[in-house]
C-alpha cells in the first residue's frame, strides 16, 4: 500500500470495527436474553445480524468474520439457555453463517469501493489543486465562458487584469470585459458562430482591446479554445495583457517605425540632395536658354533659327525636370508592397492597439465602430497600419492639452464600393494656414516632428487607389479620413 | 566689357550648351568642357579669362579641379556653381580662393555679374603675369655681378656695404647699379624693389 499518510487509519478502523462487533453482539445477546420469555426459541440468530452488518460495513472482511463468529457463539449460548441444542439449531446456525458470509462479503466490497473512491477523490483533488495553482500563477488570465457567454471561471490573473473579483465576475456576461462596440456585439458573435460555424477568433491569436472595471481600455492578446462538455460548449480564453509588455514593445516598435521613418527620411534626404542637383540642372538650362533668348530678342535683328533651337531645347529640359519628379514619386511609393485580401477591421484593431498604448494615461476615451459590409480590402497590411498608426498618433498628440479628449475610429461605407476609415479627435483642429500644406512633405506643427507622416500616408493611400483628406470634427477638432477600395462582397460572402 | 574667355566646365550637356548660348548672347566668348579632365588636358595654353565650374561632377569635384589647377600654376579666377550650397562647401571654396560661389538655378544678371568680375580679375591677373614674365626676362639679362648688386639693393644695403660685401669699389657698385636700373627699366629704386618682389613672390607656386 502506498498511502503513507493514511496508513494508520485502516488499522484503527479494524480495532474500532472489532469493538463495534463485540459491543453490538453483546447488546444483541443481552436483548435476546431479556426477550427470552416472549420469544422462547424463535429468532435467536437474528439478534446478531446488526453486529455483523455494522462491523463489516465499518471495517470490512475480518471484523465481519469476527462478528459472525461472535453471533454463532452468542446464538448457541442463547439457544442453550432455552433447551438442548438440536439439529434445527445447528441448521439455523449454519444458515446464519451463510447469510453473514454474504453480508460480510458485501461489506468488504463496500469498504473497497469506499477506499477506491477515497483515493480517486484524493487524486482528483490533488490534480485540481495543482491545476488551480497553475492557473493562479500563470501570467496569462484565464476565463471560461459557457455557451451563453456567461463567465464560469475567472483566474487570479484575470482578477488583476480586469479589476473584477472572481466572485463578482463569475455569472456575468463576458462582454463586461470589452469596450464598445464589441460589448454589445459579443452575444451576436457567439450566435453567428453557432449558426455559421465560422471561426473568427477560436484557434487564432488576435490582438484586441479589453476594458478594465475602471473603464480603462488596454491592448490584449486573446486566444480562445473551445471545449465540448456534457453541459454544452465552453470557451476558454487566454488573455495576455499587452499594455505593460506592449508599452515596452510598442516603444521598441515606435522606435522601429520611427527608424523606418528616419531611414526613409534619410533616404529621402539623400535622394532629395541628389534630386536637387538633378532638378537644378534642367532648371538652370531652361533659365539660361530663356534668358539668352530674351537677350537675343532685345537686339534689332534676332537670329530666329537660333531662337527656335534655344526654345525647343528649353522645352526638352522642362520635360526632363518632370521626369526627375516622376522618379521621386516612384521612389517614395516604392517598397516591397505585398497586397492581400485583408480585414480592414483587424488591420485597424491591431494598429490602434499599438497606437493607443499610453492613451489611457492621457485619459483619452476611445470609441470604435465598424461596418462589416466594408471589411475586406486588398491592401498591404503593414502600410495601411502605418497610415492608421500615423493618424491615431497625430490625434492623440493633438489632444495633449485639451480638456475634452475623445477619439473616434470608424469604418463606414464610402462611395462606389470604397471603405471609409475616419479618425476623429477633439483637439484644436487644423489651423487654416497649414491646411493646404497638410500632406506636403516636411511641413509639421510638432516640435520634434519631421513632417513626413501625412505625406507618406498620402502616398500609401493613393498607391492603394484611395484618397486621404482632413475635415473639421463637428463640435471642434480634426477628422482625417481615407478611402480604400473594398473587395466585392459577393466574392467572399460564401467563402 | 571685360576681355577673356569663359571656360565652362559642367558634366551636364544641357547646362553647358545653355550656358554657352547665354554667354554668346551676352557678348562673351565661351568654351565648354565636358568635365574637369577635359579642362586639365588643355591647361597649358588656357586662354586668358575665367573658369566657371559645377561642383558635383562624376570624375572630380569642381573644388578638386580648382586645387589641381592651382597646383599646376593655372591661376585663372574661378566661379563655382552648385545646386546644393551648404556652408562647409562655401567655406572650402572661399579658402581655395574662388572668386564667386553661385547657386543653381541662378539669375542671368547675377551669373553675368560674377563672370564679369572674374574676367576683370583675370585680366588684371594676366596683366600681372605679363609684367612678371617681362621682369623675369629682364632679370635674366643681368650679369652675375649685376644680379649680386641687385640683391644687395633689394635688401636695402647702401652702396658702401654692397662694395664691402662683394669686395669691389664703391665706384664699381655705382656703375653696376646704373646698368641694373637701365636693364630692368626701373624709374627708381622703389620701382626696382617692387619688380624684384613680383618676380620672387609669383614664382613661388611653381
Amino acid at each position: 500500500m502506498n498511502l503513507p499518510a493514511s496508513d494508520r487509519a485502516p488499522a484503527a478502523r479494524t480495532w474500532v470495527g472489532l469493538g463495534i462487533a463485540l459491543g453490538v453482539a453483546a447488546a444483541g445477546l443481552a436483548l435476546r436474553l431479556a426477550l427470552a420469555p416472549i420469544l422462547a426459541e424463535r429468532t435467536v440468530f437474528l439478534f446478531f445480524v446488526p453486529a455483523v452488518v455494522l462491523a463489516s460495513a465499518y471495517a470490512g472482511l475480518w471484523t465481519g468474520v469476527f462478528a459472525t463468529v461472535l453471533g454463532v457463539a452468542g446464538g448457541a449460548y442463547a439457544t442453550s439457555r432455552t433447551g438442548a441444542l438440536d439439529l434445527g439449531d445447528v441448521v439455523s446456525a449454519a444458515i446464519f453463517g451463510v447469510v453473514c458470509a454474504s453480508i460480510v462479503t458485501g461489506g468488504e466490497w463496500f469498504q473497497r469501493a469506499r477506499r477506491e473512491a477515497l483515493s480517486v477523490n484524493r487524486d482528483l483533488a490533488e490534480r485540481e489543486a495543482r491545476l488551480q495553482s497553475l492557473i493562479d500563477t500563470a501570467p496569462d488570465a484565464l476565463i471560461v465562458i459557457d455557451e451563453a457567454g456567461v463567465m464560469q471561471s475567472f483566474s487570479k490573473a484575470a482578477e488583476r487584469l480586469f479589476g473584477w473579483p472572481a466572485a463578482e465576475a463569475i455569472g456575468r456576461n463576458v462582454s463586461i470585459l470589452m469596450p464598445e462596440p464589441d460589448r454589445s456585439a459579443h452575444d451576436g458573435y457567439l450566435g453567428r458562430y453557432y449558426s455559421t460555424g465560422e471561426r473568427r477568433i477560436i484557434g487564432v491569436e488576435r490582438v484586441v482591446t479589453g476594458q478594465r472595471r475602471s473603464g480603462e481600455t488596454f491592448p490584449m492578446e486573446l486566444a480562445v479554445g473551445e471545449v465540448r462538455t456534457a453541459r454544452g460548449r465552453m470557451f476558454t480564453g487566454f488573455v495576455r495583457d499587452l499594455s505593460e509588455r506592449q508599452a515596452a514593445e510598442a516603444r521598441v516598435q515606435a522606435l522601429q517605425s520611427e527608424l523606418v521613418h528616419i531611414s526613409r527620411v534619410t533616404a529621402m534626404g539623400e535622394m532629395a540632395s541628389a534630386l536637387a542637383h538633378e532638378l537644378n540642372q534642367p532648371l538652370t538650362a531652361i533659365n539660361n536658354y530663356l534668358k539668352g533668348s530674351t537677350r537675343m530678342l532685345a537686339r534689332p535683328a534676332p537670329d530666329l533659327q537660333r531662337l527656335v533651337e534655344a526654345l525647343s531645347k528649353a522645352g526638352e529640359q522642362a520635360l526632363r525636370a518632370g521626369e526627375v519628379i516622376r522618379r521621386l514619386r516612384e521612389f517614395v511609393a516604392r517598397g516591397e508592397t505585398e497586397r492581400r485580401i485583408e480585414s480592414l477591421r483587424s488591420i485597424v484593431e491591431e494598429a490602434s492597439a499599438l497606437a493607443l498604448v499610453g492613451a489611457a494615461e492621457k485619459a483619452i476615451s476611445v470609441s470604435f465602430s465598424y461596418d462589416p459590409a466594408v471589411d475586406q480590402v486588398l491592401a498591404d497590411r503593414v502600410q495601411i497600419q502605418q497610415v492608421v498608426l500615423n493618424l491615431i498618433r497625430n490625434a492623440v498628440d493633438a489632444m495633449g492639452e485639451n480638456c475634452r479628449r475623445e477619439l473616434a475610429v470608424k469604418i463606414a461605407p464610402g462611395d462606389e464600393g470604397m471603405a471609409l476609415l475616419s479618425v476623429a479627435d477633439t483637439g484644436p483642429g487644423v489651423s487654416p494656414d497649414i491646411a493646404d500644406a497638410l500632406f506636403t512633405p516636411f511641413v509639421t506643427t510638432k516640435a520634434e516632428g519631421m513632417g513626413v507622416g501625412l505625406s507618406i500616408s498620402r502616398t500609401i493611400v493613393e498607391s492603394h487607389g484611395g484618397r486621404i483628406w482632413a475635415e473639421p470634427t463637428p463640435g471642434g477638432g480634426a477628422t482625417f479620413r481615407f478611402s480604400l477600395r473594398t473587395i466585392d462582397i459577393g466574392e467572399t460572402a460564401h467563402g | 566689357m571685360a576681355d577673356g574667355v569663359v571656360h565652362v566646365v559642367d558634366d551636364d550637356p544641357a547646362v553647358r550648351d545653355s550656358l554657352a548660348f547665354l554667354f554668346e548672347e551676352a557678348g562673351l566668348e565661351a568654351r565648354i568642357y565636358e568635365g574637369p579632365s577635359a579642362l586639365l588636358e588643355v591647361r597649358e595654353g588656357l586662354a586668358a579669362g575665367c573658369i566657371l565650374t559645377d561642383v558635383r561632377m562624376p570624375d572630380m569635384t569642381g573644388l578638386d579641379l580648382v586645387r589641381r589647377l592651382r597646383a599646376e600654376g593655372v591661376n585663372h579666377p574661378v566661379v563655382v556653381m552648385t545646386g546644393h550650397a551648404d556652408v562647409p562647401l562655401a567655406i572650402e571654396a572661399m579658402r581655395l580662393g574662388v572668386s564667386d560661389f553661385i547657386e543653381k538655378p541662378f539669375d542671368d544678371e547675377q551669373l553675368l555679374g560674377s563672370i564679369q568680375a572674374a574676367l576683370r580679375a583675370g585680366v588684371a591677373l594676366s596683366q600681372r603675369e605679363t609684367d612678371r614674365s617681362a621682369i623675369l626676362e629682364r632679370t635674366a639679362s643681368l650679369s652675375g655681378r649685376e644680379a649680386e648688386v641687385l640683391a644687395g639693393l633689394v635688401a636695402g644695403k647702401p652702396n658702401k656695404v654692397i662694395a664691402f660685401d662683394l669686395g669691389i669699389s664703391v665706384r664699381t657698385v655705382e656703375v653696376h647699379r646704373a646698368h641694373v636700373m637701365m636693364k630692368m627699366n626701373a624709374r627708381s629704386l622703389s620701382d626696382l624693389v617692387r619688380m624684384s618682389l613680383i618676380a620672387e613672390q609669383q614664382s613661388e607656386p611653381k
